[in-house]
C-alpha cells in the first residue's frame, strides 16, 4: 500500500496555475526534499499533500485512501493527529506560552490539561527549550520559536511532518540546529518528513530530492531520482 | 596552500619528528588531502635550510633515524607574519569545474554542455548530502563539523553557480535558436 | 507635496480603507443630523409676552413647553455619544494596514508632516463629506417633513432654522476635530517609521476606572445637596452648575465603565484560564489577558448606550413612583401620562443608540478577525478546527461582556437614583370641599362643607425596574452574540490558506 501519494495534482490561484499535474510518491520513513525556484508551486504541493488545500484536479491518497475528497473537519483531524506542520514562522499563537502552544494539539484531541502540559514540557526539554516554557513567542528568539513549533508538530507523534522553509527566518547556525534536530528525531521515530526549500544546502538534509519547475516535476535535472544513493540508511 | 606554514604551526606546540607531524596534520585538517611522508621530509629540509626549524635531538631505538625538529625564533616570526597576512580574496578563478564548463560551451553544443552541467550538479548534490549526513551524525566532533561546514559552503556556492549557469545556458540556447 | 499627490496617496488604500472612509463619513453624517436636530429644537422662538409661554404651533408637548425643549436637545446630543463611539471604532478598521502603509511612505522619504497630512486629509475629507451629506439630508428632511395638520400645527420644528453660524460650526468643526484626533493618534507613526509594530501590553490594567465611576456617582449625588445648600442660603445656583455636573459626571461614568472593561477583561481572562476547560477557553483566556483593551474598544459604544438606557429606566421608575405619590396624596405631578410618554421617546432613542452601537460592535469584531487572519490561517493549517477558533471568539466576547453590561446598567441606574431621591409628598394640610361644584363654588355655602384634611407624608421608593434592565441586558447580550456570529462568517475567508502566502 502506498504511504502518501499525489496523482496528477492540479491547483490554481484564480487564473494563475500553481500546480499543473504533479505526480509524486512519498515513502514511509523517508526524508524528502521538494525544491525549485520561488513560484514553482512547491508550497502549494505541500499544502495539497497535507490536506490544507484541495486540488482542483487529481488525487491525494494517504495509506490508500483519497483525502482530497474528505471534509474540512476530517482533514483537520488528520492534520492534527497523523500530520505535523512546520512553517517558516507564524504558526505559534502569540498569546499562549510555549508550553501551552505545544499542548494545544493534545488539548484539541481531548487530553486533560495537566497531562498535556507534562507531555509538552517533555518535548520542549527534548528540543532544549524547556527554559522558555512559560514565555510567549514574542519573548523568544527565532530559533527558540522554531524549536517550540517543532515540539508542537511532534507532540502528537505524527506519521508525517510537513516543513515549509522551516529555517527561512533563521540564521545559518540556528537553522542548522533546528534541521539537525528535526532529521535526528524523524529518524529515531521513523517519521516521514516532506521538506520544502529553495536552498540546496537545506535540501541536502533529505534522503531524496524532487525539484519542481513551473508547477511540474522537473525530470530534466534532479527530478525524481530515487537512484541517488547518498542518503540511504 | 602553504604546507610549510602549517608544519610551522604544528611545531609551535613543541618539537616533533616527521611521522608525528604527518599524523597531526591529517588529524587537524581532516578534509584536506593527506600529506605524503616524502613531502613532510622535503618541507622540513627546506625549513631547516632557511633556519626556520632546528633539530632538537634524535631518537634511535632500533628503527630508522628519527630527528625531532623545533621552531626557531625566525620560524616563529615567519609563522606570525603568515598569520598576520590577509589572504587575497580569490585573485584568480582557478577551478577545474569552471574551466570544464567553459570549454564544454566552446567545443560542444548546448545540449552537451547542459548534460555536463546536470551530471556535475548531481555529483555535487550527492557529495553535499554525504557531508551533511556526516556532520549531523550523533557524536560528530567539532573539527569534523567545521571541516564539513567549509566543504558544504563551497559546494553550496558551486551548486548555486551550476543552477544559474544551467538557466543561463537554457536562455542562451533559446535566444540562438529563435 | 502637491494636492494631486496628496489625493493620490490618500486614495492608495485597499478595500478596507475604502470601507473605513465610508463608515467614517456615515458616522459623521449621523452626528451632523443629531447635532442639527438639537440646534433646531433649541432655536424654537418663544412667543413674545410672558416668560414660559408655550409655542402652540407644535403638536408635541415636548416642543411646545420651553422647559422641556432643552431636555429634548440634550437627549439628541446624547445620541451623538454612541455615534462618536461608532466613528472611533470605524477609525480602527484596517488601521494597522494603514499605519504600515504610512510607515512605508516614511521609509520612502516622506517627512513626518507629510505623512500626518496624508492621514489627516483622509479622515478630514471623509468627515467633511459626511457632514455635508448630513446637512443635505437635514435640509431635504426639513422640506419633506414640513407637514402642518388641519389646525396648522407642526409635528416637528420645521418652521425655524438653526443659526447659520451654529450650522457652520457643526459642518466644519466636526471634520476639523476628527482630523485633529487622527493627527494625535498618528504621532507614533509620524515619529518613527518602525514604530508601527504594535506591542500588545501585558501589564495588568489598574482598577483606577473604579475611581472614575465613584467620582461620577458622587457628582450626580452632589447635585441635590448643592441645590439645597444654595436654597438654604437664599441664593440661586448658577445656571451652569447642574448641566456641567450632569455632562461631566455622565462622561466620567462612561469613560470609567468603558476603561473598566479592560480590567474586567483581564480578570475574566485569568479566571477563565484557571477554571476554563478545553482549548477554546484557553485560547480565549490568553487572548483576553494579552490584550484586555480589545474589550474596551469593542464594547465602547454599546456600553455608552446601555448606561444611557439604564438611566432612562431609572427615570421611568421614578416617574412611576411620582405618579403613585400623586395618586395617594392628590397633588404632585400634574400629568404623569405626559412624562411617561416622553420616556417612550427616550426609550426609542436608547434603541436607536443600541442599534448604532451594534454597528460599531460588528465593525470591531470583523476588524479583530481580519487583523489576525494570518495567525488564524496558520492555526487552521496546523489542524485547529475552525469551530474551536469560533468558540474561542465567542468566549472572548461574552466572558467580559456579561460583567461589563452588568456594570454599565448598574452605573446608569445608580446615577439617576443619585440625582432623584425617592419621591415623596404630603405632610401638609389642605382644605377639601365635600359638596358639589355648585355649593363649593359659592363662597357663602362653601364654608359649611369645607374641612381641613391632613395629608400624611407619603414616600414611594421607586421599584428597581428589573424587567426593563433585564431587557436592556438581554438586548446588549443579543447584540454581542449576533455580531460575533456575523463576524464568524468572515472567519472562513480569513482562514483560507492563501493568507499564509502573503508574508
Amino acid at each position: 500500500m502506498t504511504f502518501l501519494q499525489a496523482r496528477g495534482v492540479v491547483r490554481a490561484y484564480g487564473h494563475t496555475p500553481a500546480l499543473r499535474g504533479v505526480t509524486l510518491d512519498v515513502a514511509e520513513g523517508e526524508i524528502l526534499a521538494v525544491t525549485g525556484p520561488s513560484g514553482c508551486g512547491k508550497s502549494t504541493l505541500l499544502h495539497c499533500l497535507a490536506g490544507i488545500l484541495r486540488p482542483d484536479a487529481g488525487q491525494v491518497t494517504w495509506r490508500g485512501e483519497r483525502i482530497d475528497t474528505w471534509s474540512e473537519a476530517a482533514r483537520s483531524r488528520l492534520r492534527r493527529t497523523e500530520f505535523g506542520v512546520l512553517f517558516q514562522f507564524g504558526q505559534l499563537v502569540a498569546e499562549l506560552t510555549a508550553a501551552e502552544n505545544v499542548a494545544l494539539p493534545l488539548l484539541l484531541a481531548g487530553t486533560g490539561r495537566r497531562a498535556a502540559r507534562t507531555a509538552a514540557l517533555a518535548w520542549l526539554d527534548r528540543l532544549g527549550v524547556a527554559d522558555v516554557a512559560d514565555a510567549r513567542p514574542g519573548e523568544m528568539s527565532g530559533g527558540q520559536q522554531q524549536r517550540c513549533a517543532m515540539s508542537r508538530a511532534l507532540v502528537t507523534e505524527p506519521r508525517v511532518i510537513f516543513a515549509d522553509e522551516p529555517t527561512g527566518a533563521l540564521d545559518t547556525l540556528a537553522g542548522e540546529q533546528v534541521l539537525t534536530q528535526l532529521v535526528r528525531l524523524a529518524r529515531e521515530q521513523r517519521t516521514t518528513v516532506v521538506l520544502v526549500t529553495h536552498e540546496p544546502r537545506i535540501a541536502a538534509y533529505a534522503d531524496r530530492e524532487v525539484s519542481l519547475r513551473d508547477g511540474m516535476v522537473d525530470h530534466t535535472g534532479l527530478g525524481l531520482d530515487p537512484a541517488l544513493p547518498g542518503g540511504s540508511r | 596552500m602553504s604546507t610549510s606554514h602549517v608544519l610551522l604551526g604544528l611545531l609551535a606546540a613543541g618539537p616533533r619528528h616527521g611521522y608525528e607531524l604527518k599524523r597531526a596534520h591529517d588529524e587537524r585538517l581532516p578534509r584536506a588531502r593527506p600529506l605524503a611522508f616524502g613531502q613532510v621530509y622535503a618541507t622540513l629540509a627546506r625549513l631547516h635550510r632557511d633556519g626556520l626549524v632546528a633539530p632538537a635531538g634524535q631518537e634511535r631505538d632500533g628503527g630508522p633515524d628519527r630527528t625531532a625538529y623545533a621552531l626557531t625564533d625566525d620560524g616563529r616570526a615567519a609563522l606570525d607574519h603568515w598569520l598576520g597576512t590577509v589572504e587575497p580574496p580569490m585573485p584568480y578563478v582557478t577551478s577545474t569545474l569552471f574551466a570544464k564548463v567553459v570549454v564544454a560551451l566552446l567545443v560542444a553544443d548546448a545540449g552537451q554542455a547542459r548534460d555536463c552541467l546536470i551530471a556535475q550538479r548531481r555529483a555535487h548534490t550527492q557529495r553535499l548530502r554525504e557531508l551533511t549526513a556526516l556532520k549531523t551524525a550523533p557524536g560528530a566532533r567539532l573539527d569534523e563539523v567545521i571541516a564539513a561546514d567549509f566543504a558544504i559552503a563551497h559546494l553550496d556556492a558551486d551548486l548555486r553557480w551550476l543552477h544559474t549557469t544551467l538557466d543561463r545556458v537554457a536562455d542562451w540556447h533559446r535566444e540562438v535558436r529563435s | 507635496m502637491r494636492p494631486g499627490t496628496l489625493l493620490r496617496l490618500v486614495l492608495a488604500g485597499t478595500r478596507t480603507d475604502i470601507a473605513r472612509v465610508v463608515l467614517t463619513a456615515v458616522s459623521a453624517a449621523l452626528a451632523t443630523l443629531a447635532g442639527l436636530a438639537a440646534l433646531t429644537v433649541l432655536s424654537v422662538v418663544e412667543p413674545s409676552g410672558d416668560e414660559g409661554l408655550n409655542s402652540d404651533q407644535y403638536t408635541s408637548a415636548l416642543l411646545r413647553e420651553p422647559g422641556l425643549r432643552p431636555g429634548v436637545a440634550f437627549a439628541l446630543l446624547l445620541l451623538c455619544v454612541p455615534v462618536l463611539g461608532l466613528a472611533g471604532q470605524c477609525a480602527r478598521l484596517g488601521a494597522p494596514g494603514r499605519d504600515r502603509r504610512l510607515a512605508a511612505l516614511r521609509l520612502a522619504g516622506a517627512t513626518p508632516g507629510q505623512v500626518t497630512r496624508v492621514a489627516v486629509a483622509e479622515t478630514g475629507v471623509a468627515s467633511l463629506i459626511g457632514t455635508v451629506v448630513g446637512l443635505a439630508v437635514f435640509l431635504a428632511g426639513r422640506g419633506l417633513l414640513h407637514r402642518p395638520d388641519a389646525d396648522g400645527r407642526l409635528p416637528l420644528p420645521t418652521d425655524v432654522h438653526p443659526a447659520p453660524v451654529a450650522v457652520a460650526a457643526v459642518v466644519l468643526g466636526l471634520p476639523l476635530a476628527a482630523a485633529l484626533v487622527s493627527a494625535l493618534l498618528l504621532r507614533r507613526v509620524a515619529t518613527t517609521p518602525f514604530g508601527v509594530v504594535r506591542r500588545v501590553r501585558t501589564r495588568a490594567p489598574w482598577p483606577w476606572p473604579g475611581v472614575l465611576i465613584l467620582a461620577a456617582l458622587a457628582m450626580f449625588a452632589a447635585i441635590r445637596p448643592l441645590l439645597l445648600w444654595y436654597e438654604r442660603r437664599g441664593a440661586v445656583a448658577p445656571d451652569w452648575l447642574v448641566p456641567t455636573l450632569l455632562v461631566v459626571g455622565g462622561l466620567t461614568a462612561m469613560i470609567g465603565v468603558v476603561s473598566g472593561t479592560g480590567w474586567i477583561s483581564y480578570h475574566t481572562g485569568r479566571l477563565l484560564h484557571r477554571h476554563g476547560r478545553g482549548p477554546a477557553a484557553l485560547l480565549a483566556a490568553r487572548r483576553l489577558a494579552a490584550d484586555p483593551w480589545a474589550g474596551s474598544r469593542t464594547f465602547a459604544a454599546l456600553l455608552a448606550a446601555l448606561i444611557f438606557g439604564a438611566g432612562a429606566a431609572g427615570m421611568r421608575a421614578d416617574f412611576q413612583a411620582q405618579a403613585e405619590v400623586t395618586r395617594r396624596t392628590g397633588s404632585g405631578l400634574a400629568d404623569p401620562g405626559f412624562y411617561l410618554g416622553a420616556m417612550n421617546l427616550v426609550d426609542l432613542a436608547v434603541v436607536v443608540a443600541m442599534a448604532i452601537a451594534g454597528g460599531g460592535l460588528l465593525v470591531a469584531v470583523v476588524e479583530g478577525i481580519t487583523s489576525r487572519r494570518r495567525a488564524y490561517a496558520a492555526q487552521v493549517a496546523t489542524g485547529v478546527p475552525r469551530a474551536t477558533i469560533g468558540r474561542s471568539l465567542l468566549w472572548a466576547a461574552l466572558a467580559p461582556a456579561v460583567p461589563a453590561i452588568g456594570l454599565a446598567l448598574t452605573v446608569g441606574y445608580l446615577l439617576v437614583r443619585g440625582v432623584m431621591p425617592a419621591p415623596s409628598n404630603g405632610g401638609f394640610a389642605r382644605t377639601v370641599c365635600d359638596a358639589g361644584t355648585e355649593l363649593c363654588g359659592d363662597p357663602a355655602t362653601a364654608a359649611r362643607y369645607t374641612r381641613i384634611e391632613r395629608v400624611p407624608k407619603t414616600t414611594v421608593p421607586p421599584d428597581v425596574p428589573w424587567d426593563q434592565l433585564a431587557w436592556l441586558a438581554a438586548g446588549g447580550l443579543a447584540a454581542v452574540l449576533c455580531t460575533v456570529v456575523a463576524g464568524l462568517l468572515f472567519l472562513r475567508a480569513a482562514t483560507s490558506v492563501e493568507e499564509l502566502r502573503s508574508t
